[in-house]
């Protein structure tokens, strides 16, 4: 499978997934779409497809296709939604022509709004709210990125198919956010929160830390030695985890 | 009970972080330790049972260097060689008479030797095995088992891991321990190109429980291999000498074509060794196969007087004991806590796990509390006894574990 079906199933579940978070907690975000019912299907030619929904201030992001939508975006090909998502294509309106204003005004700044949040180089003194807001995103990319590097990626395929059954707890201490992964017969699924009975935990000691780690910018056996990320319970379900995690460098940027 | 810090430890990591890769790298990572924060990093000094860490912090030692230690430290027989040695000649431009002494202790001692082979690191005599089995057949490939360890070398890896490629194992097929039906099928399906069957003589896998072999699984394995020329080779790094000098498959009853050591047999000193049948001997002799320390005297010297003190003391079965009484004990010490303790693999070298939590974590935190109270004991790995852990040993490492299970149930109230 190519990698532009990766980072396709990337921006969808995993980019995406964001904006659900981005409203919740960033006010600039909610104000956008705070009076907006409206939901907007993403779909691939052959490939990956997603629904964003907007409603009582609050958004969700589902994969799959949306019982109602208003508007409906479609791409000919995992490419040209990857370029959309790069700024160098549009998209092919097949349905809501007359929401095409919130299409170009505030579904546009909100996704500028998530892309200036997933920059911390371009903000120079960061404050807290931008480095929770960014640790939370970059935590909600790693974990919902990973089912679609699972599924696809030769090496990441091949670990998931050798990793054994149960649920990794991710969280970033003290206060979190929290994601957790449920793998079961090589399938991996994401979630936000904690999960109920992990069976294995990695605990990233604060935002930075968790920055780091999950960009690949520290090494995961120095890291534990130091005490700056804590693992505990079936190490074998981190083992392969960071294995793929490893991955997500190569489709993310 | 004082618990333990480990100060100057970790000052000493975050120093090591900065200039060596994982700053304590392979085996030795830290990683596995959990918490971390309830273990030692760097060894000052040990002495029998014993070490002591850059902290001053005396811990019993259950791990014995990962394996190597089995006589325990400093043995002065072993040094004593070792030393006598040295003031003659070590590494130098010709291979000491030892080796030959070496070589025919061995072949003694091993019931299915006819010769012996040296090198450093047990991965030298799993890697030149393999060599030797297809150099033997003319056949490109081998059988491994999941979950065996075998070394670092790209075909004992999976080929997801970093450093590692698909092609590094192409030739590899991965059948599962006691499953002989898995490795029949593997026959029938490769015709005349399987050149070997690589297993330790028990399954000790990390993070598992640890499995002895089903009856009757090792003679029909040796007669598959047998029946279609394939080569038997026992992986007896980690368990040879602690289970029977005569090589860990005469205490399970088969017979292999080839024998890796490695670990027990220097106590310390690096040395590894592949031993064979004669019907291996041309193979192994048409193999080029070197290392610039593979011939050093010391090693050898100390190897022979261990493998010496190890036959006149009859230390395995010396081993098998204390690990049956540590092991037990420690099992009614779990139970009068209200947990269980299981205990698996071979009593010289056993895996425990408490079963009263799944996911490890209660095991993980049982141990940690055990080892900051100077009881040295890893959670993912199966434990070493060595011949220099005394009664007094057992006694304390007792105590420890009743002061550690207070500990864990205080910590979850």
């Amino acid at each position: 499978m190519s990698a532009q079906r990766i980072k396709a199933g990337i921006n969808l579940y995993a980019i995406l997934k964001n904006l659900e978070d981005l409203v919740a907690y960033d006010n600039e975000a909610r104000t956008l779409v705070q009076d907006r019912k409206i939901c907007i299907q993403f779909t691939v030619k052959n490939g990956p497809k997603a629904w964003v929904r907007f409603e009582n201030g609050r958004c969700t992001v589902e994969r799959g296709k949306a019982r109602k939508s208003q508007v409906h975006l479609w791409f000919s090909s995992c490419e040209h939604l990857n370029k959309m998502f790069d700024g160098k294509a549009n998209p092919v309106p097949l349905k809501g022509f007359t929401q095409l204003g919130f299409l170009k005004n505030e579904f546009t700044k909100l996704t500028e709004r998530l892309e200036y949040f997933l920059r911390p180089e371009n903000v120079p003194l960061p404050d807290n709210h931008y480095i929770r807001m960014n640790t939370m995103f970059t935590l909600t990319i790693a974990a919902f990125a990973l089912p679609e590097i699972a599924l696809y990626d030769e090496r990441a395929k091949y670990t998931a198919s050798h990793l054994p059954d149960g649920t990794l707890q991710m969280s970033v201490l003290p206060d979190g956010p929290h994601v957790y992964l449920t793998i079961k017969g090589g399938k991996i699924t994401a979630g936000k929160g904690k999960a109920d009975h992990p069976d294995a935990m990695m605990l990233m000691k604060n935002p930075q830390v968790a920055n780091d780690f999950l960009n690949g910018k520290s090494d995961p056996f120095t890291a534990i030695a130091l005490g700056d990320v804590m693992i505990k319970g079936q190490i074998p379900i981190l083992d392969g985890i960071n294995l793929i995690l490893d991955r997500v460098i190569h489709y993310v940027s | 009970m004082k618990t333990y810090s480990y100060k100057k430890s970790k000052a000493l990591f975050q120093k090591a972080a900065e200039i060596i890769p994982c700053g304590i790298y392979g085996h030795f990572s830290p990683a596995p330790l959990i918490p971390v924060s309830d273990y030692p990093f760097y060894v000052s000094k040990a002495q029998d049972a014993h070490f002591w860490d850059v902290d001053g912090n005396e811990f019993i030692d259950y791990m014995c260097a990962y394996g190597p230690i089995i006589l325990g430290y400093n043995n002065p027989v072993v040094e004593s060689a070792a030393e006598m040695q040295r003031e003659k000649v070590n590494c130098a431009t010709a291979p000491g008479e030892v080796m030959v002494q070496l070589a025919q202790e061995l072949v003694d001692t091993v019931t299915i030797a006819d010769w012996a082979f040296f090198a450093k690191n047990g991965n030298d005599a799993t890697t030149f095995a393999l060599m030797v089995a297809r150099a033997k057949t003319g056949r490109k490939k081998i059988i491994r088992l999941k979950g065996g360890y075998h070394g670092v070398q790209p075909w004992t890896q999976s080929p997801d891991h970093p450093g590692i490629t698909f092609e590094d194992a192409e030739n590899m097929l991965i059948g599962e321990w006691n499953n002989y039906e898995v490795l029949e099928d593997f026959v029938k399906k490769n015709p005349d190109q399987i050149a070997g069957i690589i297993a330790t003589p028990y399954h000790h896998p990390t993070f598992e429980d640890n499995v002895l072999p089903a009856e009757g699984y090792w003679k029909k394995v040796e007669q598959l291999c047998h029946k279609e020329g394939i080569v038997l080779i026992v992986d007896d790094v980690r368990t040879g000498f602690r289970i029977d000098v005569r090589g860990s498959n005469e205490y399970f009853g088969f017979k292999p074509d080839l024998v890796a050591f490695c670990k027990a047999i220097g106590n310390g000193y690096p040395i590894s060794a592949l031993v064979g049948t004669n019907e291996m001997k041309e193979a192994a002799s048409k193999v080029f196969y070197t290392g610039s320390y593979w011939f050093s005297a010391v090693p050898m010297a100390a190897a022979l007087a261990t493998i010496q003190e190890l036959k006149e003391n009859e230390v395995p079965a010396m081993l098998a004991e204390k690990g049956r009484e540590l092991t037990s004990g420690l099992q009614k010490i779990a139970e009068d806590h209200g947990f269980h303790l299981k205990v698996t693999g071979h009593p010289a070298m056993p895996y425990l796990r408490l079963t009263d939590d799944p996911s490890l974590m209660l095991h993980q935190e049982w141990c940690g509390e055990c080892t900051k109270r100077g009881a040295y004991f890893t959670s993912h790995h199966n434990w070493f006894i060595s011949a220099a852990l005394t009664e007094e040993d057992i006694q304390k490492t007792f105590e420890i574990a009743d002061d550690a299970f207070k500990a864990v149930k205080n910590n979850r109230k």
